[in-house]
């Protein structure tokens, strides 16, 4: 029957219909066949890994680089920076090129420092902010796999894993349609992913990761 | 009618002051129309750290605009992050919000930006006066029914002061020209307190 199929696919005139059917597995499914879906036990491996790898965590400090990806622009846009985090919830974001600014959670609050103008914010006010901040810390050490906030799912991409998260809530997904995260195969989270309703995207590659090395309070200082 | 024809004398003596103020002579114009080059390269990324300033509050982020046609441009606006606070098109007298955060979307700042950003980004207007002292000229034209004088230095366009009233009620200054960009731009409401300052982060 298979040998009956191809044949028919490769034979004489046919064979055009083969080559479409080829081009278009090819091109359209590249993307698809690198990621390969998880089955339901490799999925709870994936969690039990990243969740004992995330309560280990004490701090974080990690070089990144952002790609901010506009359809309409002929190329990205490309800042880089540090990241320290200290468990449970402290996380600075400070980009050093092409800009100078800094921006730090800490006790329900945003701090901003833009280039030596410093600043404020109460996240207690701003349930966007507030989820975005929970967010950022959770998918930083990677836990985030939270099925009531989020539509999961889970796939294989070569020796990592990439799982990709869609807020449930209404108007979190008018802010961010998708997070899809990479984790290496010790269960370390390298790059993330924020997808905006118009398919425009942030992607932060982290590298130089350091885990449970002591960061100096001055660091989370404002 | 004795109102507009206050009006209208109002309107002569303002419009006629401005350039008077600043020591301009009036000129027969060489050309119909004048250039603003500043956004005008379809190839070019115009990326821009913006901060701005709104009554008591600063904020930062990311400005971007793009050339995309003729006379059509987009102009997005982005947290430092990467999350888009607003996404405009503008074609011709045409504008489209293509997004906008909840927090943003209010119809009197809309207006403002698309004011503002309309008159930033305008690459030729049709010239109504030109007006010169030693190397420096004054045009005045009219963008979205509004009049607007260009001031430019040696050839270079340094100015744009949307008026009202006989006076400048939106001043845009531009530096540190380079290659037809200009990396350092300022736009500045004298009638209310609005600033934003934008510095390239041009490749």
């Amino acid at each position: 029957m298979r040998s009956r199929f191809f044949s028919f696919l490769l034979g004489g005139p046919k064979r055009l219909y083969a080559l479409g059917l080829l081009s278009y597995l090819f091109f359209s499914g590249t993307l698809l066949l690198a990621q390969v879906p998880m089955t339901n036990a490799e999925a709870t491996a994936l969690r039990s890994k990243v969740k004992d790898q995330a309560k280990a965590t004490r701090t974080i400090s990690s070089d990144f680089i952002q790609h901010k990806h506009l359809d309409f622009l002929s190329n990205d846009i490309e800042s880089k920076g540090t990241l320290a985090f200290k468990a449970p919830n402290i996380v600075k974001w400070e980009y050093t090129t092409p800009f100078s600014y800094a921006v730090l959670f800490k006790d329900e609050k945003l701090y901003i420092n833009d280039n030596g103008s410093k600043s404020d914010m109460d996240l207690g006010s701003n349930k966007v902010f507030k989820q975005l901040n929970q967010l950022i810390t959770a998918s930083i050490r990677g836990d985030m796999f939270d099925d009531s906030a989020f539509e999961i799912r889970y796939f294989f991409e070569k020796e990592n894993s990439l799982v990709h998260f869609m807020p449930k809530d209404q108007q979190f997904a008018a802010f961010i349609k998708a997070f899809h995260i990479r984790f290496n195969a010790t269960g370390e989270v390298e790059a993330v992913k924020m997808i905006e309703p118009s398919d425009d995207y942030t992607q932060i590659v982290f590298s130089n990761r350091k885990q449970n090395q002591p960061i100096p309070d001055a660091v989370f200082s404002h | 009618m004795r109102f507009f024809l206050i009006s209208l004398i109002f309107l002569v003596v303002g419009c006629g002051s401005y350039p008077k103020k600043h020591g301009f002579e009036k000129v027969e114009a060489l050309k119909t129309s004048i250039q603003n080059p500043y956004f005008s390269d379809p190839s070019v990324d115009y990326v821009y750290k913006a901060n701005i300033d709104v009554f008591d509050t600063s904020f930062g982020g990311i400005l971007v605009l793009k050339k995309l046609g003729p006379a059509a441009h987009r102009i997005a606006f982005t947290t430092e992050m990467g999350n888009t606070l607003f996404d405009f098109s503008f074609s011709k007298d045409q504008f489209t919000v293509n997004r906008i955060v909840k927090d943003l979307d209010r119809k009197i700042l809309i207006n403002i930006l698309r004011k503002d950003f309309t008159a930033l980004i305008r690459e030729e207007n049709t010239i109504l006066k030109q007006y010169q002292k030693n190397g420096e000229s004054l045009t005045a034209t009219a963008i979205l029914g509004k009049k607007h004088f260009y001031w430019s230095k040696n050839g270079q366009l340094v100015q744009i002061a949307r008026m009202g009233k006989g006076v400048p009620k939106v001043v845009f200054q531009f530096s540190q020209i380079n290659d037809n960009i200009a990396h350092q731009i300022k736009m500045t409401h004298r009638n209310f307190k609005l600033t934003i300052a934008l510095n390239a982060i041009i490749d």
